[in-house]
């Protein structure tokens, strides 16, 4: 027994020691040994020796040596934006563009585009006069083709706008014409020349257009990853398994019965794979855009829409397709963060240039506008973030800084003080109590006087502490939103001079306009409503539990809606408020709504002047500046907008301790809760 | 060895198998002598001491040895690894030296329809969890043709450094084999120091060449007397070019990219930053050798506008020794160049007989806006650089209007494009790394492009980058109502409490979830049938470990964006005071919505911040014993939250909503919300909302929170507002029956 253990004990001891010498001994061997220069080239690239002693790639001498080439005229044949059009003649007024009358009969599609194109502020009726001649080629189902245009001249500053890709046969050379169609091939695509148009269905909305699909800003939970095009149209959604999909980019159908669900129209998924080829490609990317599904793009041979001024990694994924197995593991893990913003901004672009036939061809235009405005064009960030460049015009600034949208994006913030603006309209009194009002607040800056009286302008105004300017008006309403260039602050105050607010009202609506800059900040509300009865959208000023308008005789908003009201609108839509003048309010609250998407703020007013001199209209004063609108001038906006923009609020912001149980001593807008 | 790693020992014998390594083997070895040192007298009796003794040191001796041995396995490797080891010094004269026969074969011309798709071999770079490309640098030889003459220069200055800087970057790999993108040694930085025909056979002889595919030259000076070509002559075949001189006739969009040409003088001259403002001279043109009719037209714009414009030319009468380079002359007077470029603020770029220019790079140095004059030129990196920031692009045919032109930019806008210009050079002008690097950067998003570099980080300043805030939830929607949102209630052990909270909460129309998060380990949760019965699900997580960040974990049971947080003794809050609460949020769905404010302080006579919990006018958080937020919030504090926030929040089981607070002003820019009025409290034993008692250190600690919190930012990024959100008609004269939420502010 004990000689079994001795003997045991000794196995171990000697195996032990085996070990150590097989183990001990190859390290001790490499530790005494100096490692011998590695067979393979030496890592990294030599630092010589002699590296100081090198020439440089170009002598001093020899720079100044590369002279004396003339100019060289640009090859023929292909086309630049700096060759092939002549900007001399969009000087002044920037873009002005002329259509083309069809010839002989046209569409219902054609006629449309033609109004809405007439409509809008680009337009010119003389083609003389125009920078930019637009041939409308559109109407693909007919075959029908245009023919040479008079003013042709071998295509220069002539644009061919083609919406859908028809395979027209070409009567005539485009020669220096610039070419507008829907996703062009990369190969025939003159990068800063033509324009990339999205590829629109026949059924394409022409004003308006549906939203944006999404509803919420982060994916359901358990929704899928990807969603796959079908053969036939539509869309299949696919589970996170990547295996289904092999190296040549087809994917397998999914065996699972139940994780299987087939779209007609619009995918819900987070991702949307998009392979093959163009128009089938570029129309399923539309959809995905809508749908706020991300289109992953394999290797599009065609152009991006727009994409010389919208920044595709935005929105998208242009993957190479013979990569799909490391694409489709890069998008189970990408972050949130990133998969969060990728949705939002497909829904964006979608909503600011895309959702219409209008904004596709506005949109154009306005790519072609900053072509020729050169260092005042849209900055990249005006295009790429809300509400979009069509909406924020670079013709009132290049600096993001004097919009109310990208305070946020520049660090920085609203400046403390304000203009007030006071319309003085036919019936009114020289608005000396007002006056006194708003001047009394600190963060007033000056006093403007809209004169659209008829009698003269009285010689003496009051003395008060901020400079006051009288602006003789042209009697329009609408004037009242014109962007008067002595206007030196970001925040207006719109009064009417039969308004009435107190100082510590001012100051309070002020401070919070501070923290909504892009917001319309108002005392007194109105809201819509859908009308069953008439089939039509209503309006009532009655106090109810929510608003969606605020009055203008009594609001807060930037002073870039000034620009945007006088310059964007359509001039039918202006001249419907002069002539109602009651519609100028619903007018202005579409526009800002349209803009923002969001609702008004509403802040508290004095309650017993809200009863004694009513402000709400339909009062028992009822002068003729405060009837409720008409029914007709908000179904008319609505219509001209081609979507009710208008959004619904719940909520009033009050001071911090509005009427809380507490000494009135600790309140700052202590004035505001007096009975 | 201590009883735990006997303990450990024991349990790892009898799972290990004594083949399979050493250091399990040294594991069997030690459990044995543990063994036998625990029982070695019963074991070995009869053995003699003198001999127990001898055993037990030869086995210590092994147990070392093997040790020591083990300890060798893991350690040498990084002795051996260091660089100097390896790297030969060398002398560039001393390379191989490769004959190249007359009759070698030479690449076909470039191909100009290449685009990645097409010329790209991209399976090389496949597979990479890094998301970088692989680059691999041949090794320099020196080429001579038949008669032994060479072909070329060996290697320039700059090349050897953007090669070295290559090598020193990330994207290097000295195994060709795993590279994705080759970069050959052989200069071909300046087309007048080649020869192009040997250049291009010695091109076609690399070992990887395969038509070019996959390889990159960098061409600063392109083409040649007499029709300087925009691009390399040097036939290339696929091989992507970075040429700094592209016209829009050579240059292929996506595929080749457009690099700056280099300015020696940027290493020479340190011009420090000028501050953008209005310079003595508006418009100056620096570059000597200029055609004879661009200049007659500049000298025609300072004979036009006098003063505020400086036209330079070379000078004629320099005195010996004198830098001519670093010299320019207005008739007699002699400025420094390129000094004088920070006097003015719009410099001419002009074209020469070349596109690019190096005037370009020195310009930008300056801090002036460069004006370039070149039809076709395609500017620098414009595949990510945004030129409009930073300079004036004006057509040839439009030069006599440059004047009116640059006259008709805003003040503003110009300092913008100033500090523009200057940072453009400081990131990808300055050196020849920078070049090098920022070429590498534009192919490698274009191969990971879900990994890209964004327009922002491209062109941002740093100061821009600092100052602004992206908001995560940007998108302006208001959540449809029917989505209710998910209730999370964190408990310890108050059942009766929590209990209350669940009956009030489920009261709320929109609740559509109820998440009990069950923080203590000790004691179960109660059975489910002590649970209150309530309209919807409602789940219990059990924790692993009693932390406040529970509270802020992304749980997969919430389906709902909208998350109430809610303390377990909340009972003080009406149904109507949280389903108006969350009609609120729905209006602003990326803001926190509470219910209890509170406010900080900058303190003057400490010098720090303050927790201020009183009657104030203005509200800068809301406690997150009630508040409405979005559950995304969730994610970025539980992943995202900066430094060590959130195990100190733990480790000190405090100011967890003040850190929720700080994350979400800092995310979003933007203030909270709080909802209705202030509450006064019924009950004596709970003065504060927050569940802790209102006594002089509790604000003494959250004094410390928001001092720690705003050191670990870097900023104090919560905002101070002076409203909060009530009803629409909150006491107002209205009838209370016509409201809907008339019960609110009730005690």
């Amino acid at each position: 027994m004990q000689s079994w253990r001795r003997k045991s004990l000794w196995l171990a001891l000697s195996a032990s020691w085996l070990l150590l010498v097989l183990l001990g001994g190859f390290s001790l061997l490499r530790l005494a040994l100096p490692p011998r220069p590695s067979p393979r080239a030496p890592q990294g690239w030599p630092r010589w020796l002699d590296a100081d002693l090198l020439q440089s790639f170009s002598q001093p001498g020899e720079l100044p040596e590369d002279a004396a080439q003339p100019p060289r005229v640009p090859h023929g044949g292909s086309c630049n934006w700096g060759s092939c059009f002549d900007t001399s003649k969009c000087r002044g007024d920037g873009l002005k563009v002329f259509v083309y009358p069809a010839a002989g009969p046209i569409s219902e599609t054609h006629r449309k585009i033609l109004a809405s194109i007439e409509g809008s502020r680009f337009h010119t009726f003389s083609p003389a006069g125009a920078c930019l001649l637009l041939l409308l080629s559109l109407d693909a189902q007919t075959g029908e083709c245009s023919s040479m245009p008079l003013q042709w001249n071998r295509g220069r500053n002539h644009l061919v706008l083609r919406l859908h890709p028809a395979p027209c046969p070409r009567t005539f050379q485009l020669g220096q014409a610039m070419v507008a169609e829907a996703s062009p091939t990369v190969d025939s695509f003159r990068a800063g020349f033509d324009v990339a148009l999205p590829f629109l269905p026949e059924a394409h909305p022409l004003r308006g257009g549906a939203p944006g699909q999404l509803r919420q800003h982060s994916p359901q939970p358990r929704i899928a990853l990807l969603a796959l095009e079908e053969e036939r149209g539509g869309w299949r959604t696919a589970g996170t398994n990547s295996s289904a999909c092999s190296w040549d980019g087809r994917c397998e159908q999914d065996p699972g019965p139940g994780q299987t669900q087939r779209w007609e129209m619009l995918p819900n998924a987070t991702f949307c794979l998009i392979s093959g080829h163009r128009p089938q490609a570029a129309s399923r990317f539309l959809q995905a855009l809508q749908a706020g599904c991300i289109p992953v793009l394999l290797s599009p041979r065609w152009e991006l829409p727009f994409s010389e001024v919208i920044d595709w990694t935005k929105a998208a994924i242009v993957a190479d397709e013979r990569l799909l197995l490391q694409v489709l593991a890069a998008l189970q893990e990408m972050s949130p963060a990133k998969v969060l913003a990728l949705r939002q901004q497909t829904q964006f672009l979608w909503d600011a240039y895309f959702s219409s036939v209008e904004k596709v061809i506005h949109t154009t235009l306005e790519v072609i506008q900053d072509r020729i405005f050169g260092t005042s064009a849209h900055p990249s960030l005006l295009w790429n973030s809300l509400p979009g460049a069509l909406l924020a015009l670079s013709t009132f600034s290049t600096s993001p800084q004097d919009f109310p949208f990208y305070y946020l994006q520049q660090g920085s913030r609203p400046e403390g003080r304000f203009s007030a603006l006071i319309w003085v309209g036919a019936s009114d009194q020289p608005p000396l109590k007002l006056i006194q009002a708003v001047a009394g607040s600190q963060h007033c800056a000056q006093i403007l006087v809209l004169w659209s009286n008829e009698r003269p302008l009285p010689s003496r105004w009051t003395e008060t502490a901020v400079p006051l300017t009288v602006i003789d008006g042209r009697r329009k309403v609408s004037d009242r939103f014109f962007p008067y260039s002595t206007i030196r602050t970001d925040a207006i105050l719109s009064l009417d001079a039969h308004s009435s607010l107190s100082t510590s009202e001012v100051d309070f609506a002020f401070v919070v306009w501070q923290s909504f800059p892009e917001r319309m900040v108002g005392f007194l509300t109105s809201s819509h409503f859908w009308d069953e009865a008439h089939g039509g959208w209503g309006y009532t000023a009655e106090r109810t539990n929510e608003f969606s308008m605020v009055l203008t005789m009594a609001a807060f908003y930037h002073r870039y809606y000034h620009t945007l009201f006088t310059h964007s609108l359509p001039k039918a839509l202006r001249t419907l408020a002069d002539e109602a003048p009651t519609c100028v309010d619903v007018l202005m609250n579409f526009l800002v709504a349209a803009v923002t998407k969001l609702p008004p703020i509403k802040v508290p007013y004095g309650k017993q002047r809200q009863e004694a001199a009513p402000l709400v209209p339909g009062g028992p004063e009822p002068g003729p500046k405060l009837q409720a609108p008409d029914p007709n001038c908000i179904n008319q906006i609505a219509a001209a907008f081609g979507h009710m923009p208008l959004r619904s609020s719940h909520l009033r912001l009050d001071p911090v301790l509005f009427k809380d149980p507490v000494s009135v001593q600790r309140k700052k807008y202590r004035s505001l809760e007096k009975p | 060895a201590s009883t735990f790693s006997l303990l450990r020992c024991q349990k790892s014998c009898s799972l290990w198998k004594m083949e399979e390594c050493e250091e399990e083997a040294v594991c069997v070895i030690m459990c044995a002598s543990v063994k036998y040192n625990i029982r070695g007298p019963a074991l070995i009796p009869r053995m003699k001491t003198k001999h127990r003794i001898y055993y037990i040191t030869l086995f210590s001796i092994v147990l070392l040895g093997l040790i020591a041995t083990g300890m060798f396995q893991f350690w040498p490797h990084s002795i051996e690894s260091s660089n100097d080891w390896n790297v030969e010094k060398r002398s560039v004269r001393d390379v191989p030296v490769v004959r190249l026969p007359a009759d070698s074969p030479i690449p076909e011309r470039g191909d100009l329809s290449c685009r990645m798709h097409t010329c790209f071999d991209v399976y090389r770079c496949g597979f990479n969890p890094k998301n970088k490309i692989k680059v691999y640098i041949y090794a320099l030889k020196k080429y001579v043709d038949d008669f032994g003459v060479p072909v070329s220069n060996t290697i320039s200055r700059e090349y050897n450094e953007l090669l070295t800087a290559i090598s020193d970057s990330d994207y290097y790999t000295d195994d060709i084999n795993r590279a994705c993108l080759f970069v050959p040694s052989i200069d071909v930085l300046n087309q007048n120091t080649l020869r192009i025909k040997e250049t291009a056979q010695a091109l076609a002889q690399l070992s990887r060449w395969d038509r070019g595919t996959n390889h990159l030259l960098f061409n600063m000076l392109p083409g040649g007397p007499p029709d300087y070509n925009t691009a390399l002559d040097v036939p290339r075949d696929r091989a992507l070019l970075a040429g700094g001189g592209f016209s829009t006739w050579t240059y292929r969009q996506g595929y080749d990219v457009s690099i700056p040409v280099y300015s020696p003088l940027s290493a020479e001259v340190d011009l420090p930053e000028k501050g953008p403002g209005p310079r003595r001279y508006f418009l100056l043109s620096s570059q000597v050798g200029l055609h004879p009719e661009y200049r007659e037209d500049v000298e025609a714009l300072q004979v036009k506008h006098g003063e505020s414009v400086l036209v330079l030319d070379k000078c004629t009468n320099l005195s010996e020794g004198v830098l001519s380079v670093r010299k320019r002359c207005h008739k007699h007077q002699v400025f420094d160049y390129p000094q004088v470029l920070q006097e003015a603020t719009f410099c001419v770029v002009l074209r020469g007989a070349r596109l690019g220019q190096a005037v370009l790079s020195d310009v930008l140095q300056a801090g002036c806006v460069p004006v370039v004059i070149a039809d076709s030129y395609i500017l620098p990196f414009s595949e990510v650089l945004d030129w409009k920031r930073a300079s004036v692009v004006v057509p040839e045919e439009k030069m006599s209007d440059v004047y009116s032109i640059l006259q008709s930019i805003p003040q503003r806008q110009i300092e913008e494009m100033q500090r523009q210009a200057r940072w453009f050079w400081e990131a990808y002008f300055q050196s020849i790394k920078a070049i090098a690097l920022a070429t590498l950067q534009i192919i490698n998003d274009r191969i990971y492009p879900y990994a890209a570099i964004s327009y922002e980080e491209w062109n941002d300043p740093p100061a821009v980058k600092w100052g602004s805030v992206s908001n995560p939830l940007f998108l302006p929607l208001i959540p449809p109502q029917s989505q209710g949102f998910t209730a999370i209630v964190l408990t310890y052990d108050r059942v009766e409490s929590l209990f209350r909270v669940i009956t009030e909460v489920s009261k709320v129309p929109s609740l559509s979830k109820l998440l009990v998060v069950w923080n203590n380990q000790n004691k179960n949760p109660p059975e489910d049938s002590l649970w209150p019965k309530i309209r919807v699900p409602l789940k219990v997580v059990r924790t692993a470990e009693n932390k406040l960040s529970n509270r802020f974990f992304p749980y997969d049971e919430i389906e709902t964006e909208a998350v109430l947080a809610i303390d377990d003794d909340i009972i003080m809050l009406t149904s109507d005071e949280l389903q108006f609460g969350y009609e609120v949020w729905r209006e602003f769905p990326d803001r926190l919505v509470g219910y209890p404010g509170r406010l900080h302080l900058w303190d003057h006579e400490m010098n720090k911040w303050k927790y201020e919990s009183e009657w104030t006018n203005e509200v800068s958080m809301v406690l997150t014993g009630a508040a409405f937020y979005h559950k995304y919030f969730n994610y970025l504090y539980t992943y995202k939250m900066p430094g060590d926030i959130k195990n100190w929040v733990d480790a000190h089981m405090n100011c967890e909503d003040i850190a929720m607070n700080f994350l979400v002003a800092n995310v979003t820019g933007k203030a909270v919300i709080k909802v209705t009025p202030r509450k006064k409290f019924k009950c004596p034993e709970c003065t504060a909302i927050d569940g802790l008692s209102l006594d002089q250190t509790h604000m003494v600690e959250r004094s410390e929170c928001i001092n720690k919190f705003a050191s670990v930012f870097g900023t104090m990024p919560l905002k101070v507002v002076e409203h909060r959100a009530d009803p629409v008609l909150y006491k107002d004269d209205f009838p209370e029956k016509l409201k809907s939420f008339p019960n609110i502010g009730s005690l």
